[in-house]
This record gives structure tokens, C-alpha cells and sequence, in this order.
């Protein structure tokens, strides 16, 4: 779990400001109506004190009914006054949410290939869901209702020393001992909660696996050993989560019986310190802010909760935020790109300690020409693709397009000038036209519908009532390979792009859908530059010229009768398609 | 309001009980010690309040015993800390076993269901259902019941202690508890819907996150990160709304409840301060009185609590309880025939087969032929002729209708479905990597050296060289450290470590070169404990089977040997025409 290890990211609350700053007016406002809930709610016991004190128990209770009206009236101006404070805080913290939510969808979908090999796809969900709520939580429930909570217990306490500061003073000795166990129990379950996330994620990220890959546990029977496994999973989160209860049930209980020690206190003292008067009333007083008291000091821990939560959550968040893996965009512009590639002693590898896939190719292809490029497994085809794609970048020496070098084209003309169409073929869940123009608001509608025809897309759309407008299943599931593969062309015909990279399919696509595509690509092959990584002989002879990779590097180059004529690499790899049809 | 109507809390309520009784019951040894704990601390609590009318009295008074009186409040206080653990500590406990106990069963009846019902189910949705519904549901389990026992113990407790100092106080302190009740009960109906629509919601984004994710390469390639990045905000932006059209009915109903307290505090003023005045209560029990408030408004709070709870566990436990009482295709129609343990001959009578999602839609029509036992047949077709879906019948992927397909003449779906998979070994075109090492994926634990043979066998000893830590490689989420030529071997690998009796190929031998797909063929047809079909677009592949059938459009067309199929005009002849050899050994390139 590289995510979790490498989660301490230097980060500080202030890194949330930029999240929070457009709702500044509604958290001041939150925070400027704290102090009031708090003066509000202090009044309520002195109110309480002097009905009891000067109307019930002394005076002529002439009064009694005007001031206990009083009172009622700063119990509903509390409610009054609180309702504001919840709504405009709840939709601050939601507008911020939102925006938090927006930066990490755009954070994650720029995020390099490289990236998403080592994060399993549910931890990355947990960071825009889970953890995202967490910090909710925090920021609704969490943060300024802490600050609200301080407000109370501080004006509360100020009460009682303005009403009595001896008893006052007695009471505060209680303090000490209590902060050091809340501090000793909440440095226990910070630790648990690491463990706690950490555990969940580890069994969201198996489940998620496991339900993608339902078929495979079905055909192999492998249900008990998935279910085992799983249940170790969900055990090690239930009892990291039974631990934490035992700590917060314990802090609870203490906070709550400290209170009746509280009275105790001071009925004692008022028996053994006979000459100071203490009135009924100002008990009840002190009843009702010891109340006050610890009723935020038992939820402060439920909100220090929240903001532990927020804070491991945070961790992950802005350590997702701060990844910087991504495919630098460039910022040139390539407008009307003839499609003209150079490679200049291309090399590459995927790590710094693994060998060379790409070892010194030099090749060019000239606009409206077709090149095909063929080599066995491992000759370096496919890394060829992905770096033309920009799937990968760091390669060593030169691709230019038209003269300009290819990470440096600005992303927003590259589909232009670079169109590509791999292996893995990606569909979402969605309309097929979606999958084909991905909304993309830029795309000429005309060329769009060019794009379906030529493609053979319109013969795929004709056989569903809603056409184009049927919704494919999650991952395109009731489309065959091949007809995932038309979608892919038509996807990257639409934006019309001025030289083509083409990594044609090996498998599964039976013969009809292989004309259809062979027709596709006689299309393609007419109008546009192409390089195509050929693995049907009917593609490489109809290329212009053949590039033969081996080991990383370009063997021979020439047309099908040349290369066969030159008895080298190509023709042995001919031979051998030869043998297997004859047998 | 724009929401459907959903039902009352009284409708709804069936599922928690069946919870209940599903879950939390089994647990009642840790349930009650747990009562008895929580009696306990509300008994010892109201006794702080009485005893403190006595000591204040006293107090008053100028008698003695006052010092006594807080000493036993004190003690009080020390023994409710422990008994109050404790009674946290015996709820909330099983409430997590239920919780953990409840996902173990929504997870093994994942795994029971068939793939009609995931291509209905997105992932995310279900993934969602299995985490952040459960918690709910374990909620309700720990904390609402710990709660409702608390509230109930404390209303008793409270409302005893109240009554034995003053009957009409009492009533004066109930009156306005009882009206916030009503108020908050009223807005539980609308809170109730609300709830489930978001958390239908937080599944859509799930949903969406996944599948833009999984997606990433092809939305960066196409430059379309602004298009999901908005598609993502609008489900993000539906969650906002719903959460703060929540939000706006708690603010109102939630704090009714802390309101009905001062109240009530209010109506002690009003009513017992003349009571005081005249003697009919003395000022000790009238301090106690508004002491024991808490002891009527806690409970009321609670349940403030304790209906968002009920609601979100509602909602969450009818989304588990629908999967768990998803039929299971699997007919348990008594029979469970053994299948047979040697190459069974396969029979189609009139078969004919329409997914459930399109049942307007049959993807065969009527087939009928006959397989031998031990042969190798060939299959046929395009696109959508229905290839795919007679392999995924035979291996009960889906279940053919009943009296269609024989094995041995016994009707398939007679045949104990576990049983019958053992002796099945089926390879599909799209391989399912988990991202665990090779060796665990083709073996899922078997033997090391069984492993290695499978993997030679499937031609994937060569790959193994390249990769850095051969059979124990990660492969990745989806073995995308692999190419998509190797994770085709892994799976094939997979498949022919299995002694099956039946063997069921759907186009993977495009996965290896020309010379190595010959081996294989030889390999295969030297298993004669088994029957083999194969699927192959490559025609070679079928050159050299027993016969084969041509499917098109899902009807069978055409059936004979290689040699009678090429004498003759139709679809093979035709396909073969057209073909190319094929250039080079397919596979895309190692990924180190």
C-alpha cells in the first residue's frame, strides 16, 4: 500500500484555505454568531438564579412570572440564533466541499499511467468519497462548533467566578486531572484510527477486485477461498474499530460522572463552610453551567473525532493533490499539422534500472505516407505507441511532428496532430455517441458523422433501436472486442487528426468485423500519414514502406518484396505466419 | 416537495426487524449484560438529584449529614463511570460483530450471483453497498439500540423520580417534551426519503469515479479531462443538494428538542415557584426538579439521534437485503446430479437463448446438434453470432432454459453446479487478472511446480524470463504490468492447470504465435479424458478439429470437417477466402 506509506505529505491546515476562501462571508458570519449562542446560553442560569432566589425563595414573588418570561425568551432567541448558524455554516462547508471534490477529480484525471499502475482504483475512490466526507464532518460539525463549544465553556466558567468565584475555584482544581486523561485517551485512538482507515481501504480495495473479477472466482470455484481472505480483511477493521469504542466509551462515561463529583464538591463545601450563604439558586446556577460545561467537553470529543478523521483524511487528500506524476503538457501550438514524424535515436526504458525497450530508433514518415511497423513480442512495438500517444514520457532523443518536438504541443491541439488507436480499448457507460465524441464541444459535428461512417460505427449503432444513443454497458460489456475496436477508431477519426498511429488488434475480431475494420483502414490509409504497428499481412503490404524492429532498434526497413528478398529478420517472421497456415 | 412519497417508518420498518433478527439477536449474551448496565446507570444517576434535595434541605435547614449525603453523590458518580463503560462498551461490541457479520454475508452472496445480475449492478454501487451502507446498518445494531435503552431507562428512571415529588410538575415538565416529540417525528418521513435519494447519489459518483478512472488513459489521450471533471462535479453537486435539503429540515427539528427543555424549565418556574411559595414543595426538591429535566430531554435528544439512524439504516439495509435475497440462478431442483468425470458428449435440443435485460433480443435461435464425448469441434462466426454465449451456457454462466442442453444425456441444469464447474475448464477472450503475483493467479494456490507446468504449457515460460520476479510478479490492478498478450497465457495457464473433462476455449490461442498455437492444439487433443471446444477467429486453430460448427446471427448454419465445409459455398468458405495470414506472433510488446 504505497499510497498510505507515503502519506506524509507536508501539508498544513492553511492548505485548505484556498478550498474554503470563496465562502470566507458565511464562515466569519458562523464564527461571528458563536459568541452570541455563548452569551445567550450563559444568561439562561443567571436568569434561572434570580427567579429562584429573589421571586420564589425571597421576595414577594410579584415578579416571578415577568422574569421567568425572560428566561424562556433567551431560550427560544438561542434556538433562533443557532438555526442560522447550523445552515450557514452547512452550506459553507458544502460549497467547499465541492470545490475540494473538483480539485481531485481534476487532480487524479491528469495524473500519469505510471500513476495508476502502482493505485489500486479503490483507493483513489476512497480520497473524493470517504475521505472527503470525513473532512465534511469536520468542517459542519467539526471545526468552528469546537470554537462555538470553547465560546460556551468559557463564558460558562466565567459566570460561575462572577457568581461565586471561591466555589468557582474549587470546582477549576477538577480540571487538571481531567485534560490529562482526555489527552492520554486521544492520543490512543489517533493511532487507531490510522489503523482503522488503513484497514478499509485495504478491504474496500480487495472487494472492489474481487467483484470485478466475478467470473474467474465462479469458473475456478475459488468463492471459500475469496470469502476467507475477505473475512480476514473485514475482522482486522471490526477489531481495530471494537478497541476504539472501548476508549471513547470510557472518556464518555468519565466526563459524564465527573459531573455528580462536581456536586458533591459543592454541597460539601457549602456544609462545612457555613458562613459564606450559598443560595439555592446559585446551585442550580452552577447545576446548569457544570452542565454546560461538560455537555461541549463530552462532545469535544466526539468533534476532536471528526477532526482526527479530517486530519488523517487530509493526509491522503493532499497527498493525492501534491502527486506530480503527470505527462508535462507542452505550449506550442500545431495548427494544420500535415502529419510529417521524425525519430531521432529514440531511447527509452520504463525505469531507471530496467534495460532499454527502445534502443537508438531513427525513422520518418512523411506526410500522407503509410508505414508499417512489425517486429516480434518485445521488439518495442507498443512502448512505440504509447510514447506517440504521450501515454509515457522521459524518452531519450527525438519525436518531432512537423518540425515541432512532440511534448511540447500543447494538449489542446496534440489530438489534432496525433491521433491514436491502442490495443485496450476503453468505453464508458454511456451512450455510444458519447463514447465517440466524449463530449467534446470542439469537435466539428459533420466530421463527427464522417468519423461513424467511415469507421464502420453506424453498423454497430444500426443494431439497437436508440442507434447511437444506446447506452453501453460498465466497460462496454455488450460490445464484442471487435466492435469495441471500431468505437476506438471512430473515437479518434472524429477529431481528424493529421497523422494516425494505429496498434492494430491481434485478437478476437472475427472476420466480418475484421472487413469492416479493413475497410476503416483502406479509408485511413487513402487520406491520412499512418504509422500502424501491423499484425495481419493484407495492413503490412499495403503500407508504403515496412520498419522491422528487433531488440529496440530498426532492423530493415523496405517494401514487403524488398524485405523478403533481403532473407533477414522480416522474412523469417513471414515464414513462420506461412507455416502455421499450411499447418 | 418533489420526492416520491416513500413510506412511512411503520412500512419500512420490516427490514430493521429482520435485521434484528437476523443479526442481532445471536448476539443477545453481549446485549444483556448490556441492558443490566444501563438500568444500572440511570438508577444510580437519578439518585444524584434526589439525594441532593435531601443534602440541600438539610442544608438549608441547618441539620447535620449534609457532609454524608456528598460523599454518597460522589461515590455515585465514580461507580456510574465504570457501569456506563461498561454498558457503552456491551452494545457497541456487537455492534461491529453485526456489522462484520452482515458484510461477510452480502459478500459471499456476491459471489453466488451470476453475471445477469452484475451487468444490471455497476461495481461502485455494490462496492458502496458493502462498506458504507453496512455501517449503517451497525449503527442501528450499537449505537441506536444502546441509545434507545438509555432513553427508555432514563424516561422511567426520570419521570418515577418526578412523579414520587410532584405529580403536577411533572405533567407541567412532560407537556412540552411530548409536543417537540410530535414536531420531530412529523419531519421523520421527509428525512427518511431524502436520505436514500443521497445516498443513491453518493452511489452514482461512486460509480462514476470508477468508471472515469479506470477510463483515465483514454480521457487523457482525447483531452477530455474537462468533460469527466464535469460529468463527476454533477453527481457531486446532487449530493450538495440533497445534503443541505436535509440539512434545512434538522435545523428546525433537531434543536425542537433542546427548546422543549427550557420550556419545560420555564413551566418549573411558573408553576413550582408558587408551589414553593406555599409550602407544597420544599426549594431542595424544586432544584432537583429542574436537575431531573435532563433526565426527560437526554432521552428526547436521543431520539433526535436515534430517527436519522433508524432512517439511513432503513434505506441502507433495504439496498443489502436486495442483493442478499437476489435470486441465485444456481436451481437447486433437488436432483444435483454428478456430472460425469470423462469426456461428456453434449447434446443442444432447439436451443434458443435471450439475456434477461433484452428478452425481445435471443442471441440463438434453436440449435440443435450433438457433440461427441472426446472430440475437438471447432466454432465459427462473427461478431455477435452468438459464439460467446453458447460457452458461457455450457459453463452455466448463464443457465440455458431447461430441456436444451444434455450432458450424457442429463439435462445441464440437473448437474450440481460446483461439481460441474470443477471438471470445466473455460478461457475466455477478455482474462480477469487479480493483482496478486502470476503464480497465485493461474494457481489460486496450487502447488509451485503445477504452476510452472501450466505456465510452459501456455508458452508463458518466456514471458516469466523478462519479468523481474518471474511466477511472483505483481501483475497490478488487472494485470496492467502485463501486456495484453501475457495476461492472455496467464489465463490460459489458469484454465489448463485444471484436470478438466471439458475444455472450452473462446479465442485465446490468438494470444500465442503460430508455432506454439500447433503445440498447444497437440497438447489439447492429447487430453482425451476431454471434450474440447474452441472458439477461434484465427482459422488454423480449427483446421484440425473433429468438426466444426458455423454460427451466424445465432442460428446454426453450417456444421461438417474443415475439408467438407471448404467443398462447400457459405460463411466459412467465405471467411477463408478473405483471410490474411497472420504476420507475426501477435501479443503486444513486454512490459518490463
Amino acid at each position: 500500500m504505497s499510497a498510505d506509506t507515503a502519506s506524509a505529505a507536508p501539508w498544513t491546515w492553511r492548505s485548505l484555505v484556498p478550498f474554503l476562501r470563496p465562502d470566507l462571508r458565511s464562515f466569519v458570519l458562523a464564527l461571528g454568531l458563536t459568541p452570541i449562542i455563548a452569551g445567550l446560553g450563559v444568561l439562561q442560569p443567571i436568569l434561572l438564579k434570580g427567579v429562584i432566589d429573589e421571586h420564589i425563595i425571597g421576595g414577594t414573588g410579584e415578579g416571578l412570572q415577568r422574569d421567568a418570561g425572560w428566561y424562556l425568551a433567551a431560550v427560544i432567541a438561542v434556538f433562533v440564533v443557532e438555526g442560522v448558524y447550523t445552515w450557514v455554516l452547512a452550506n459553507a462547508a458544502e460549497n467547499s466541499i465541492l470545490r475540494l471534490r473538483h480539485a481531485l477529480f481534476r487532480q487524479v484525471l491528469s495524473l500519469s499511467q505510471r500513476f495508476f499502475e502502482r493505485q489500486p482504483t479503490g483507493q483513489l475512490m476512497s480520497r473524493a468519497t470517504s475521505d472527503v466526507e470525513a473532512l465534511n464532518e469536520a468542517l459542519s460539525a467539526g471545526s468552528i462548533a469546537l470554537i462555538l463549544d470553547i465560546c460556551l465553556m468559557l463564558s460558562a466558567l466565567g459566570a460561575m467566578f462572577w457568581l461565586d468565584w471561591r466555589l468557582a475555584g474549587l470546582l477549576c482544581l477538577l480540571g487538571p486531572p481531567i485534560a490529562v486523561v482526555i489527552e492520554f485517551t486521544r492520543r490512543r485512538m489517533r493511532a487507531l484510527y490510522a489503523e482503522i482507515r488503513d484497514s478499509l481501504a485495504a478491504m474496500n480495495s480487495y472487494a472492489a477486485e474481487r467483484i470485478a473479477g466475478i467470473e474467474v472466482i465462479q469458473l475456478y470455484g475459488l468463492e471459500l477461498r475469496v470469502t476467507e481472505r475477505f473475512s480476514e480483511l473485514n475482522r482486522r477493521y471490526r477489531d481495530a474499530n471494537v478497541m476504539n469504542n472501548v476508549y471513547d466509551a470510557s472518556l464518555y462515561a468519565f466526563i459524564d460522572g465527573i459531573a455528580s463529583v462536581c456536586i458533591a464538591v459543592m454541597i460539601f463545601w457549602s456544609a462545612t463552610n457555613a458562613h459564606t450563604a450559598v443560595s439555592i439558586g446559585l446551585i442550580v446556577a452552577f447545576l446548569d453551567y457544570i452542565e454546560r460545561l461538560f455537555r461541549p467537553l463530552r462532545e469535544i470529543s466526539g468533534k476532536i473525532t471528526f477532526l482526527q478523521r479530517a486530519s488523517t483524511a487530509l493526509d491522503k487528500i493532499f497527498w493525492l493533490l501534491q502527486q506530480d506524476d503527470r505527462i508535462t503538457p507542452g505550449d506550442r501550438s500545431a495548427v494544420d499539422a500535415q502529419g510529417h514524424l521524425v525519430l531521432r535515436d529514440l531511447r527509452f526504458r520504463y525505469r531507471r534500472d530496467s534495460p532499454w525497450i527502445l534502443d537508438g530508433v531513427s525513422l520518418e514518415v512523411q506526410p500522407g505516407e503509410v508505414v508499417a511497423v512489425v517486429g516480434r513480442t518485445g521488439a518495442g512495438k507498443s512502448t512505440l505507441v504509447r510514447l506517440l500517444a504521450r501515454v509515457h514520457d522521459g524518452y531519450e532523443g527525438s519525436i518531432t511532428v512537423d518540425g515541432v518536438e512532440l511534448d511540447r504541443i500543447r494538449p489542446a491541439d496534440i489530438r489534432r496532430t496525433v491521433g491514436s488507436v491502442r490495443q485496450e480499448v476503453q468505453l464508458f457507460r454511456d451512450t455510444l455517441r458519447f463514447n465517440i465524441t466524449l463530449d467534446d464541444a470542439t469537435l466539428d459535428p459533420a466530421r463527427v458523422e464522417a468519423a461513424i461512417r467511415e469507421s464502420g460505427a453506424d453498423r454497430i449503432a444500426e443494431k439497437y433501436p436508440e442507434g447511437l444513443g444506446h447506452v453501453l454497458r460498465e466497460r462496454g460489456a455488450d460490445l464484442s472486442a471487435g466492435e469495441g475496436q471500431i468505437v476506438s477508431l471512430a473515437r479518434t477519426l472524429a477529431r481528424n487528426p493529421a497523422l494516425v498511429i494505429l496498434d492494430e488488434a491481434t485478437a478476437n475480431v472475427d472476420p466480418v468485423s475484421e472487413r469492416i475494420l479493413q475497410e476503416a483502414i483502406e479509408r485511413l490509409f487513402a487520406h491520412r500519414t499512418c504509422l500502424v504497428v501491423a499484425h495481419r499481412l493484407s495492413t503490412i503490404t499495403r503500407a508504403d514502406r515496412i520498419v522491422v524492429l528487433a531488440g529496440g532498434r530498426v532492423a530493415e526497413v523496405g517494401t514487403h518484396a524488398e524485405l523478403l528478398a533481403l532473407e533477414g529478420e522480416y522474412a523469417a517472421l513471414y515464414r513462420e505466419g506461412m507455416g502455421a497456415m499450411a499447418g | 416537495m418533489d420526492l416520491p412519497r416513500v413510506g412511512t417508518l411503520r412500512r419500512t420498518l420490516p427490514y430493521s426487524l429482520r435485521f434484528a433478527r437476523e443479526y442481532v439477536l445471536p448476539l443477545w449474551r453481549w446485549y444483556l449484560p448490556g441492558v443490566a448496565a444501563v438500568l444500572i446507570t440511570n438508577w444510580l444517576g437519578v439518585q444524584v438529584p434526589t439525594r441532593m434535595a435531601v443534602g440541600l434541605d438539610k442544608l438549608r435547614a441547618g441539620e447535620v449529614g449534609v457532609a454524608t449525603e456528598a460523599m454518597w453523590i460522589a461515590i455515585i458518580g465514580v461507580v456510574v463511570i465504570g457501569v456506563r463503560t461498561l454498558s457503552r462498551v456491551w452494545f457497541f461490541t456487537p455492534g461491529r460483530i453485526a456489522e462484520s457479520r452482515m458484510r461477510e454475508s452480502f459478500f459471499a452472496a456476491l459471489l453466488r450471483l451470476q453475471p445477469g445480475f452484475y451487468s444490471r449492478s455497476p461495481t461502485g454501487d455494490l462496492l458502496s453497498r458493502a462498506t458504507s451502507d453496512v455501517t449503517f446498518a451497525r449503527a442501528l445494531a450499537g449505537f441506536a439500540l444502546m441509545q434507545g435503552a438509555n432513553a427508555i431507562a432514563g424516561l422511567v428512571a426520570g419521570i418515577g423520580s418526578m412523579l414520587m415529588l410532584s405529580p403536577i410538575l411533572t405533567v407541567a415538565v412532560v407537556i412540552p417534551c411530548v409536543l417537540a416529540y410530535l414536531a420531530v417525528s412529523w419531519v421523520t418521513p421527509q428525512l427518511m426519503a431524502m436520505q436514500r435519494v443521497s445516498q443513491k447519489q453518493l452511489g452514482e459518483l461512486a460509480d462514476e469515479l470508477l468508471s472515469s478512472f479506470q477510463g483515465v488513459a483514454t480521457v487523457q489521450a482525447f483531452c477530455a479531462e474537462e468533460t469527466f471533471t464535469r460529468r463527476l462535479d454533477d453527481r457531486a453537486a446532487n449530493l450538495r443538494a440533497s445534503s443541505l435539503k436535509m440539512t434545512r429540515l434538522r435545523v428546525i427539528a433537531i434543536p425542537l428538542l433542546t427548546v422543549a427543555g427550557g420550556v419545560a424549565t420555564w413551566m418549573l418556574l411558573a408553576v413550582g415557584g408558587g408551589a414553593v411559595r406555599n409550602g407544597h414543595l420544599t426549594a431542595g426538591e424544586l432544584a432537583a426538579f429542574v436537575a431531573l429535566v435532563a433526565f426527560v430531554v437526554m432521552p428526547l435528544r436521543v431520539v433526535g439521534w436515534l430517527l436519522p439512524v433508524f432512517q439511513r439504516a432503513e434505506a441502507s439495509l433495504e439496498r443489502i437485503y436486495l442483493v442478499l435475497d437476489e435470486p441465485v440462478e444456481r436451481p437447486d431442483l433437488g436432483l444435483a446430479r454428478r456430472p460425469p468425470a470423462r469426456a461428456p458428449s453434449l447434446t443442444f435440443r432447439d436451443l434458443s437463448f435471450a439475456f434477461g435485460d433484452a428478452p425481445d433480443r435471443p442471441v440463438l435461435h434453436g440449435i440443435s446438434t450433438t457433440i461427441a464425448g472426446g472430440s475437438t469441434v471447432g466454432i465459427h462466426g462473427s461478431v455477435a453470432s452468438g459464439k460467446s454465449t453458447l460457452l458461457r451456457l455450457l459453463a452455466r454462466l448463464q443457465n440455458p432454459p431447461p430441456g436444451t442442453v444434455f450432458v450424457d444425456g442429463v439435462d445441464l441444469r440437473e448437474l450440481d453446479l460446483d461439481a460441474w464447474r470443477t471438471g470445466l475448464c473455460l478461457v475466455t477472450q477478455t482474462p480477469f487478472l487479480f493483482s496478486e503475483t502470476i503464480e497465485e493467479n493461474i494457481g489460486f494456490g496450487a502447488g509451485r511446480a503445477a504452476v510452472a507446468a501450466a505456465a510452459h504449457e501456455a508458452a508463458l515460460a518466456t514471458d516469466l524470463d523478462a519479468l523481474p520476479a518471474g511466477l511472483d510478479t505483481v501483475v497490478g490492478e488487472r494485470g496492467i504490468a502485463l501486456s495484453g498478450g501475457q495476461r492472455q497465457r496467464v489465463a490460459l495457464a489458469r484454465g489448463l492447470l485444471r484436470p478438466a473433462s471439458l475444455v472450452l476455449l473462446d479465442d485465446v490461442l490468438s494470444a500465442v504465435d503460430p508455432r506454439t498455437e500447433r503445440e498447444l492444439l497437440t497438447t489439447l487433443r492429447s487430453r482425451t479424458e476431454a471434450t474440447r471446444i474452441i472458439v477461434s477467429h484465427r482459422l488454423s486453430a480449427l483446421v484440425h478439429t473433429d468438426r466444426i460448427l458455423v454460427l451466424a446471427g445465432g442460428r446454426l448454419v453450417d456444421e461438417g470437417t474443415h475439408a467438407e465445409l471448404l467443398a462447400r459455398p457459405g460463411p466459412y468458405r467465405d471467411a477463408w477466402d478473405t483471410q490474411d495470414e497472420p504476420a507475426d506472433e501477435g501479443g503486444a510488446a513486454v512490459r518490463a
